[in-house]
C-alpha cells in the first residue's frame, strides 16, 4: 500500500468521524448501564413511570455534570 | 482503545529510532491507563455520591465527587507500594 494514502485527508476525516461515533456509542452504553441501575429499582413495568423517566433524564445530565467536575479536578492536579 | 489509533500523523519520514518508538509506546500506554482509570473513577464516584439524581448537582454531591476523585487518585500509588 502506498504510504502516502495513509496520510490522505479523506482517510483522516473518515477516521476522525469513526472515532467520534465510537466515543458517542461508548457514552450512550455507559449512561444506559449506570442510569438503569440507579433509576429502575423495582421490576420493570410496561412503561417507565414518570418518576423513572425523570430519574433517567436527571441521571444522564448529572453524570455529564460530574464528568466535567472530574476532568477539571484531574487537570488541576497535574 | 482510542489512544492507540492516534499515531504520528504526517510521518512521511520512514523510521523512528527504537528509542523514539519505545517513548511513543510508553506515552500511549500511560494515556490508555489514565483513561481506563478515569472510567473507573467516574463510575464509582457516581455510584457513591449521586444516589438520587436531581435537577442539578447539589453542593454535597459536588464536594463528595471532589473528595472521591482525590481519594481515588491516591489508591493506585498505595496499591503499587504493596508490590
Amino acid at each position: 500500500m502506498d504510504s502516502s494514502a495513509l496520510n490522505s485527508p479523506d482517510l483522516q476525516r473518515f477516521l476522525n468521524q469513526e472515532k467520534e461515533k465510537a466515543m458517542v456509542n461508548e457514552m450512550v452504553a455507559k449512561l444506559t448501564s449506570v442510569c438503569w441501575d440507579k433509576c429502575i429499582t423495582s421490576t420493570p413495568g410496561n412503561k417507565f413511570s414518570s418518576s423513572e423517566s425523570a430519574c433517567l433524564s436527571n441521571c444522564a445530565q448529572r453524570f455529564m455534570d460530574m464528568t466535567m467536575i472530574i476532568m477539571k479536578r484531574v487537570q488541576s492536579m497535574q | 482503545m482510542d489512544s492507540f489509533t492516534t499515531g504520528s500523523s504526517g510521518s512521511g519520514s520512514s523510521q523512528l529510532s527504537t528509542d523514539q518508538f519505545i517513548d511513543q509506546m510508553k506515552a500511549q500506554l500511560a494515556q490508555a491507563y489514565a483513561e481506563e482509570f478515569l472510567e473507573i473513577v467516574r463510575e464509582k464516584c457516581f455510584d457513591k455520591c449521586i444516589t438520587k439524581p436531581g435537577l442539578s448537582l447539589s453542593g454535597s454531591e459536588s464536594s463528595c465527587i471532589s473528595r472521591c476523585v482525590d481519594r481515588s487518585s491516591r489508591l493506585p500509588v498505595s496499591l503499587a507500594e504493596l508490590f
